[in-house]
């Protein structure tokens, strides 16, 4: 729909404006073949209306061809054979409404003032349908750039967001509940390990606030969390939860967004370790390719289980902050095949943190 | 002297087990006789055993606290022990003698257990005077305990699955693969996935824990499962039949046929 159309007001404005300009129609008009005022304006006005309407219809042309870069050109003859149906379109209809007037209400126009009235409307209206596709274009053009510039707002909405849920996610109360359980039975049974897993406590925490609290991080700080964190569901789950981490060395020195793998390894636990009852293995991988990091993050799963929800709403999580963080390069891809969920990270590998990279300070 | 109790501790995770069984020694007369680290085994043991109490998880594979109990006829006594705090309301309408939420200590574990005495021993008292009446533990009807199954979904989700007992064995069948229900006096026979389950429930509870997008009542003893209907066949005036994908036959009777032609416009 037109964005002038949609409203009645706007409709009326249209219309009003459309009206108006008929006066100078009518003046040359007159000007062409001396006619009173009258005939004039009850030719021209009408017609002004009409045609009002048509070139608006250059909006869906310029939507169909926009402009810039190479479609410009097929644009630009797009309009100009829409210019000349439109200018046809108009002509046709006023050939009718004169024929109408002269037979009705004036009829002492000669007849050649009329076909030369017709031949006006043509030459006129190609070019007032151009001045409408160009207003369109520029209307357009505005339009798209006041909407990239609310996406813009609004992925760093997100972006804060996510890092909020993100944070809040990692202090998981039940997490904390479960692990304190757990230390209390140590306390009885073997009070060397209970003070070992108060120390993974205490060290887990502090890690998960003082990353949190960063822009980035290096993949090896994040794995340090994520291992921390599997020491301490490895005293809850005992031989339920193997884990197998695969890092090249490459890669730990890559920045990424902190906490991104955290809640993907969490995830893993808690479907493929908790709910199962003959556990599994926990895979974390990361490997660096050219420009790119890979992280994969893997867990066993029945094949026979529900995709649950809830699952989908902290993997969007980690999808937006990877967007945020690496733009088009930055990819999430989740996959369940032969009895393992996978959950794959592509990102830009980046040694130093983006902002700060100084031209010329790395040689005097 | 206390009277001996007889326990089964069911907690998916080892340190959990071993932290009651340390409290529980402190308490003379009671004997742990079970331990159980999923649901399976719970259904099993509990059934085998008759303990006088159980502590039971909430969250734990293959089936939950909630489930084990709704598979569990006579119920024995429970006391859940969880870290999440979101289920004892419903824990308290199937009537848990009690709600331990992790972490906890002797004295709260001892509070539970005198709680769990004083059922037990009311339940015995009862008994004695009329001995019709209950056999054993204090348990929540079955329909109470499909309420706190409901309830324990929270408002607006379905159940995902439907556990069925055959003897010892435990099926937990996904809500997708059931083709109909059929209500066969006091019991619901569950046909999914070519084989037929009997679970001793009534139809409506049943059919009110599932997807009402999904699951439709659609006779006075039937609810088929909407993606499995081929199509409507009319015998006679108001008499119709579902025909389902493998050609078995579901009476639809009119007010099911409303129920459907709703459902699927």
């Amino acid at each position: 729909m037109h964005p002038l159309l949609g409203r009645p007001a706007r409709l009326l404005l249209v219309i009003a404006s459309a009206a108006l300009t008929g006066v100078p129609l009518a003046w040359l008009l007159r000007l062409l073949e001396p006619r009173p005022w009258s005939a004039a304006l009850a030719f021209a006005v009408p017609m002004q209306v009409f045609y009002g309407f048509v070139v608006l219809s250059a909006w869906w042309v310029c939507r169909r061809h926009p402009m810039g870069g190479a479609g410009s050109w097929r644009a630009a003859s797009a309009q100009c054979s829409a210019s000349i149906q439109a200018s046809a379109v108009w002509a046709g209809m006023g050939a009718i409404w004169a024929v109408f007037l002269s037979r009705w209400l004036y009829p002492d126009l000669p007849r050649a003032a009329i076909f030369r009235d017709i031949g006006v409307l043509f030459t006129v209206g190609i070019p007032l349908y151009l001045i409408s596709a160009i207003a369109h274009y520029l209307f357009l053009a505005f339009e798209a750039s006041h909407a990239a510039e609310r996406r813009v707002l609004e992925t760093e909405v997100t972006a804060r967001e996510a890092e909020l849920r993100a944070l809040r996610a990692q202090l998981n109360p039940h997490f904390l509940f479960n692990s304190l359980n757990s230390v209390n039975a140590l306390i009885g049974s073997d009070p060397e390990g209970a003070r070992r897993m108060c120390e993974g406590l205490g060290d887990f925490l502090r890690r998960t606030l003082a990353l949190g609290a960063r822009e980035t991080v290096s993949l090896g700080e994040e794995l340090a969390l994520v291992e921390r964190y599997l020491g301490i569901e490895q005293v809850r789950f005992g031989e339920r939860l193997r884990v197998e981490l695969i890092v090249e060395p490459g890669a730990t020195a890559c920045r990424v967004p902190p906490l991104l793998l955290q809640p993907l390894v969490e995830n893993a636990v808690k479907h493929g370790i908790q709910d199962r009852v003959e556990g599994g293995a926990v895979r974390i991988e990361a490997v660096r390719e050219g420009g790119l990091l890979r992280l994969v993050v893997e867990n066993p799963v029945d094949d026979d289980a529900p995709v649950r929800r809830g699952e989908g709403v902290g993997l969007d999580n980690v999808r937006r902050r990877l967007e945020v963080f690496g733009a088009r390069d930055a990819r999430l891809v989740t996959s369940r095949q032969g009895g393992r969920f996978r959950v794959t990270l592509t990102l830009p590998a980046h040694d130093e943190v983006p902002q700060t990279a100084i031209p010329g300070a790395a040689h005097a | 002297m206390p009277e001996s109790l007889r326990v089964v501790l069911v907690d998916d995770e080892a340190p959990a087990r071993s932290l009651l069984r340390e409290y529980l020694a402190a308490h003379p007369g009671v004997e742990v006789v079970g331990e159980c680290a999923n649901g399976f085994e719970a259904v099993k043991t509990i059934g085998e055993l008759s303990p006088d109490l159980v502590f039971l998880d909430v969250q734990m594979p293959k089936l939950d606290g909630f489930e084990v109990l709704e598979l569990l006829d006579p119920a024995p006594a429970v006391i859940f022990c969880t870290a999440y705090d979101e289920y004892a309301l419903q824990a308290f309408e199937v009537h848990a003698v009690d709600y331990l939420l992790k972490p906890f200590g002797r004295e709260r574990l001892a509070e539970a257990l005198a709680r769990a005495r004083e059922r037990l021993a009311l339940a015995a008292s009862r008994r004695e005077s009329s001995p019709a009446e209950g056999d054993g533990a204090p348990e929540a009807a079955p329909a109470a305990r499909a309420a706190l199954a409901r309830a324990a979904r929270g408002p607006g989700r379905h159940a995902e699955r439907i556990v069925v007992r055959d003897g010892a064995q435990v099926h937990v069948l996904p809500a997708e693969r059931v083709d109909y229900l059929e209500a066969q006096d006091d019991y619901v026979a569950v046909h999914a996935a070519g084989a037929t389950h009997l679970k001793h429930q009534t139809l409506s509870e049943l059919a009110d824990s599932l997807d009402p997008a999904r699951f439709v009542r659609v006779h006075r003893s039937f609810v088929v499962n909407v993606e499995r209907i081929a199509r409507i066949e009319l015998l006679a005036k108001d008499q119709r039949v579902a025909v389902l994908n493998d050609g078995r036959q579901v009476p639809v009777s009119r007010s099911g046929h409303e129920r459907l032609k709703e459902l699927l416009g």
